[in-house]
């Protein structure tokens, strides 16, 4: 059948699916251990982005403002930068890198950061002649790409300024993209299974935190300095997402002669094979039997399913371009539709993307992908346009659009806040996909029950 | 006792100038929190930006309103889906945030015809909807566009549309407290006047300084019906542009929020000869006090005496049983600035529950000279409090609960502190007397959950 590639035709925006650079940055900077990003512009440009975080994870992570007033705005803001440093490197006794992630108004203003940084490491050499604190610049200026770009400089700049070349280490590196704590614990699961020792960059399992008998707070990223430093060392990198880390390894293999594979994020039965394929072909270790039965569950349970359930259904997906894509793609898997593919910035790479390429020789119905998309791209067609769908899958933001249309929706990526614990649950591998399933299946069982829509069927099921 | 240097603050020792004690016998003569200054870099400071005091606090509340921010699309983004103001007209202003989303060719070449193919597209997309608000940011103020320019084009074209426009970039200011204020007087001085409201009552007010967070206006509207008093605007809990327009015509300004909103009823009193009222909103002494000076200004005293009767009959016995349970609970409120002041007394008063502990986001001066006037001897005020200082004071005061937003209040809970959102609530509303109940059942679930008691138990120990 055919699929359709279009841009947006408006020019402005009526609900984004993605937020700015800067977010994307903070994103990945919160994966670090014993990090503090700094975010160098306006108040509200860190606070809302913590308070994102909070809704999505349910959780409070540290990250610093320079403070950003109308005299900087005239005069330049470096030394209120370096004051920054300066003011977290005195009070957290423990900190060991400061991305030093800029905005729009920084940017516009001209600030050098770069510049500064070096400025302030001369400083801190002196203040703390025993401590070393690595401060990476991150050129974020929200008028350019979205919270995607972001998070991929952010995790760019942090392994340019921290890896060092050293001893080999026998390790994988695993850049993992924009996924959730419970996406980390099953990626890490995988790695065990195959005995295989990884960097995870960045391991944010952690972000998920507890509440402990000693009240001790340990809401930040497992990845430690030493990890980013020992990138540089590995024996390849695998980048689990096209547009989210893969700078990174590319870097790697440019100046470390780390070979890098960039490849689809594991969501879904053929992506988690060509995973695990690759994790065993870069390291050389098998793929154990255990995964073999664990891919056998979800085909099983998946099975289920797919002809009886979510055959012909047809689905809107938006969000990250690597997860939509790839969301996109397990729905083929499992015979839903994903008759519109909503990615939500203006990267021009999106329409030759592999995968994209793939869907639209494979798919056998129509599919409409809008880039640089808006929710109202969805809104519209929904309720001006005539479309119809059975299912939307995408994060929280596009709520009333289901609500409204009556349209069942499986929130899925980044934010999720208004389902309980969604950060917690994989939908990576074979277990991700088997759940994910389930999750899809239960919306629509749901919703048939609400709808008395052959809610019978599941009398006898 | 003066000024406190708190340990975590020893590397920033401005920071003393913030923190204060109050002790027997000292007033805000004596010692007086520095306030509405610049944050120290660095800091982990809880404030926001005026962008967001403009936009969320204030424009974003109304409920006709076209929203359209001039920016990068983070300033939209990150100001959709952050408030819990309903409208009775199927939370429009809930649902949709518009920007023009700037990119770089846009901040080199300029970005007013971006905006003006926006502000088309937004009024061709939402039909009904003929009123907008547009907001310049960082990025737009600093490329120094004109959107007033294009507003006006716009409105040419458009004749049935109404567009006004708030210039006020997130880096203004120190806090979203500047952002209040641009707003403030920028609607006083375009659009107030405008229209003329129907009159259908005597008694005619504009009721300032209320948000509609849950509910409160909707809960309030119930006595203002009962007492025949026709509230012309509400700025701006569930209200419309157009309503807003008319604030001139009312003979007295209610004002609860004097922080974000007092600005407006100064000028409506100084070119409208309108006299200003200010009262609060939550608490029943308080509530039924405010609901007096009412009564009073428009002599319709017995009707106002009768709502009062009515309603501590149907809520008092509730809020007594929650008395009972709360009576000594320790309290900690660390929110915007006003709230400090209007609820430190009321929860002492109604519910028995001392208040421990105090920090304002954005207040300045007057509202720690209210404040400290108002709280307890020995509690902790501090202004734009830091993560560290929280822990710090936490371990000083020991607080069973703390009101404060989502941030901070996921923070405490690993302290074994549970906290209830005192910007958006968690179930409101919190304003009138029914909502005061409201607000000691939820701190009254808060503290009896099992969880905490649980959460600082070790499995390893042996009971």
């Amino acid at each position: 059948m055919s699929c359709t590639i279009i841009n947006k035709e408006r020019t402005g925006v009526i609900n984004p699916i993605l937020n700015c650079q800067p977010c994307g940055a903070q994103y990945a900077g919160i994966g670090i251990k014993d990090c503090i990003p700094l975010v160098h512009g306006g108040q509200g440009c860190s606070m809302f982005v913590r308070l994102l975080f909070a809704q999505h994870f349910k959780e409070n992570f540290e990250i610093a403002s320079s403070s950003l007033h109308e005299e900087a705005a005239v005069f330049g803001g470096l030394k209120r930068v370096e004051e920054g440093i300066e003011v977290l490197a005195r009070r957290y006794p423990d900190l060991r890198v400061i991305p030093i992630i800029t905005c729009c108004s920084t940017e516009i203003i001209g600030d050098d950061i770069e510049g500064s940084a070096r400025k302030a490491a001369r400083r801190l050499k002196e203040l703390f002649p025993d401590r070393e604190i690595f401060l990476a610049p991150v050129h974020a200026p929200s008028f350019k790409g979205s919270h995607v770009t972001g998070y991929n400089e952010c995790i760019a700049s942090l392994v340019k300024t921290i890896a060092r070349k050293g001893e080999p280490n026998g390790k994988l590196n695993v850049f993992t993209g924009w996924v959730n704590p419970g996406d980390v614990s099953a990626l890490k699961g995988y790695l065990k299974e195959m005995d295989v020792q990884a960097l995870v960059i960045p391991d944010i399992e952690s972000l998920d935190s507890p509440i402990l008998p000693d009240k001790s707070i340990t809401t930040y990223g497992s990845t430690t300095v030493e990890d980013l430093a020992d990138t540089a060392n590995s024996v390849g990198s695998l980048c689990l997402s096209r547009y989210e880390g893969a700078t990174a390894a590319t870097f790697l293999e440019s100046k470390f002669k780390v070979p890098a594979v960039v490849t689809s994020t594991p969501i879904g039965i053929k992506n988690t094979d060509a995973m695990l394929q690759n994790i065993s072909r870069m390291t050389g270790k098998p793929i154990p039997e255990s995964l073999v039965r664990e891919r056998g569950l979800a085909i099983d349970s998946l099975a289920d399913l797919a002809h009886m359930f979510f055959a012909g259904k047809k689905v809107a997906i938006f969000g990250n371009p690597d997860l939509a894509i790839a969301l996109a793609q397990f729905c083929h898997e499992v015979e839903l539709e994903p008759a519109l593919l909503l990615l939500g910035d203006d990267n021009s790479r999106y329409a030759k993307d592999p995968r994209i390429v793939e869907l639209q020789e494979t798919l056998e119905c129509e599919m409409e992908v809008v880039c640089n998309a808006d929710l109202w791209d969805l809104e519209d067609r929904i309720r001006n346009k005539g479309m119809k769908y059975d299912l939307i899958m995408g994060h929280s933001k596009g709520r009333y659009i289901a609500i409204d249309a009556n349209v069942p929706m499986v929130r899925v990526g980044f934010p999720t806040f208004d389902r309980a614990g969604l950060y917690r649950h994989p939908i990576i591998g074979y277990k991700g996909a088997a759940m994910l399933g389930d999750q899809i299946a239960n919306t629509l069982f749901a919703h048939m029950e609400y709808t008395r829509d052959r809610e019978w069927i599941l009398n006898t099921w | 006792m003066p000024m406190v240097l708190l340990e975590c603050d020893k590397d920033i020792p401005e920071r003393e100038q913030h923190v204060y004690i109050k002790a027997t016998g000292e007033d805000t003569t004596m010692f007086l929190p520095a306030s509405n200054v610049p944050t120290i870099p660095g800091t982990l400071s809880e404030r926001g930006c005026s962008f967001c005091g403009a936009k969320l606090v204030i424009g974003g509340v109304l409920k006709d309103t076209i929203q359209l921010i001039h920016g990068p699309i983070g300033c939209a983004y990150d100001t959709w889906h952050t408030k819990r103001y309903p409208s009775d007209n199927d939370n429009f202003q809930l649902k949709y945030a518009w920007s023009s989303g700037m990119k770089e060719q846009h901040v080199i070449f300029g970005g007013e015809k971006q905006l003006k193919k926006s502000i088309q597209e937004a009024f061709d997309a939402m039909p009904e909807s003929k009123r907008m608000f547009i907001y310049t940011t960082c990025a737009t103020a600093l490329i120094g566009d004109d959107p007033r320019a294009v507003a006006r084009t716009v409105m040419e074209e458009r004749p049935d549309v109404d567009i006004f426009v708030v210039e006020c970039p997130g880096f203004a200011g120190v806090s979203q407290s500047k952002g209040h204020h641009v707003l403030n007087i920028a609607w006083m001085n375009e659009k107030v006047g405008t229209k003329e409201p129907e009159i259908v009552s005597p008694y005619t007010i504009n009721f300032i300084g209320d948000y509609n967070i849950q509910g409160d206006t909707y809960l309030l509207q119930e006595y203002w019906e009962k007492l025949g008093i026709q509230v012309i605007s509400h700025f701006t809990g569930n209200a419309t542009y157009d309503e807003l327009c008319g604030m001139h015509r009312a003979q007295l300004n209610v004002v609860n929020c004097a922080r974000s909103a007092g600005y407006i009823a100064n000028e409506l009193k100084k070119r409208y000869a309108i006299p200003r009222l200010d009262i609060d909103a939550w608490g029943f002494s308080y509530m039924a006090a405010g609901l007096r000076k009412i009564g009073a200004f428009f002599g319709i005293e017995d009707k106002v005496e009768e709502l009062i009767e009515e309603e501590y009959a149907k809520h008092k016995p509730a809020l007594d049983w929650y008395k009972e349970r709360l009576t000594g609970k320790k309290m900690a409120i660390w929110t915007g600035g006003p709230r400090l002041w209007h609820w430190t007394r009321a929860v002492e008063e109604d519910l028995g529950v001392e208040v421990v502990a105090m920090s304002s986001k954005f207040g300045h001066q007057e509202d720690f000279e209210k404040v400290i006037a108002r709280g307890r001897v020995g509690a902790v005020y501090i202004d734009d409090a830091n993560e560290k200082e929280f822990f710090e004071v936490v371990d000083m005061v020991k607080p069973d609960v703390i009101f404060t937003g989502p941030r901070v209040g996921e923070l405490v809970k690993k302290l074994h502190i549970p906290y209830i959102n005192g910007h958006a609530y968690h179930n409101g509303p919190y304003m009138g007397f029914a909502g005061f109940v409201n607000l000691a059942r939820d701190m009254y679930n808060a503290v009896k959950s099992p969880l905490w008691g649980l959460a600082g138990k070790d499995v390893r120990e042996v009971a």
